[in-house]
């Protein structure tokens, strides 16, 4: 659950759950080669906690790849979300993962050196919502999503999918 | 090594390589299952008409009772979304050359995290943070795999000759 000062979040398959407790810090993206690895993706966007906040796994635990010798990254073990990006200055939590990642709004841009050419275009590709997408529909209707809710849940998977 | 029409990736450790004969579209997707699975704003993905796992094999999440995500077991990195009757998609940034496979297309609409536009406006560090960031990354040995197939991976510690 995320209250006023409580964040709770994830990865994909629900087998780690994390919560904040207290202030977020400052959330980022990061462009540089070794964040676009780990997250398989143009950017990390990550986000720190303030001085006091607190950070608790409140459902398993990460495993850790030491991506350098100074930084681990911590992900899950069943489903890969990338969770973590943990240095000697602090821990960036993947705002993706968070419950509410609409409410994490980076404000300060890292690495600029490897950003991708073709980043800056995005917002403007031109894009289709998924009940428009016609080859992707009658696929959707019967799907059943494995994918662990946007809130804490007190027993995870449901019965009907163990 | 990336020869003509073909291109080669992998995950950020390099337990897992891949190679791909002939690409189809790139594409971002902002649906909330691959914000989780990528921890992230949106996934970006390339169709691959052909793979071939050249080290290793991906680990994979069933995500839905359609699709399945592989990633690597080792260091977490998304690498693949694989949705039943449409073949395999990878993660853009897995492979040695993302500036490739540029994407022509967003997804996913209804779930467009809204601060995922305007990223190139923010600003990056200031001048003395920078400073202190070089002397950090001057000392940085990375753990990543490089950007080209290896012979032997990782590299021995002990590979001085003694």
């Amino acid at each position: 659950m995320t209250g006023q000062n409580s964040h709770s979040g994830g990865c994909q398959c629900g087998a780690m759950r994390f919560r904040v407790d207290g202030e977020l810090g400052t959330a980022s993206i990061c462009h540089c080669r070794m964040c676009q690895k780990a997250f398989g993706a143009f950017y990390a966007p990550l986000v720190g906690l303030e001085k006091g906040s607190e950070l608790t796994w409140t459902r398993g635990k990460p495993a850790y790849f030491q991506s350098s010798n100074h930084v681990r990254r911590g992900f899950c073990r069943d489903c890969g979300t990338p969770l973590t990006y943990e240095a000697p200055d602090g821990l960036g939590l993947a705002i993706g993962a968070f419950d509410h990642p609409e409410e994490i709004v980076p404000t300060v841009q890292y690495g600029l050196e490897g950003k991708l050419p073709y980043a800056d275009r995005l917002p403007g590709l031109r894009g289709t919502r998924t009940e428009e997408d016609e080859i992707a529909l009658p696929f959707l209707a019967t799907l059943v999503s494995h994918q662990h809710p946007d809130e804490d849940t007190d027993t995870w998977p449901p019965e009907e999918q163990r | 090594m990336t020869t003509a029409g073909s291109a080669t990736g992998g995950c950020q450790c390099g337990a897992v390589r891949y190679e791909v004969g002939a690409f189809g579209r790139a594409s971002i997707c902002h649906c909330r299952m691959c914000q989780k699975a990528f921890g992230n704003a949106f996934a970006p993905l390339v169709t691959a008409k052909s793979i071939t796992f050249t080290r290793g094999t991906p680990k994979h999440f069933q995500s839905s009772s359609k699709a399945r995500r592989g990633f690597c077991g080792s260091c977490g990195t998304p690498l693949t979304y694989e949705f039943e009757g449409f073949g395999t998609e990878i993660a853009i940034c897995t492979l040695d050359d993302p500036s490739i496979a540029a994407p022509v297309l967003q997804v996913g609409l209804e779930s467009r995290i809204p601060w995922c536009e305007g990223l190139d406006a923010l600003p990056t560090r200031a001048p003395e943070e920078a400073a202190k960031a070089e002397t950090l990354f001057k000392e940085l040995v990375s753990n990543q795999h490089p950007d080209h197939d290896t012979e032997n991976w990782p590299v021995q510690e002990n590979d001085h000759g003694n």
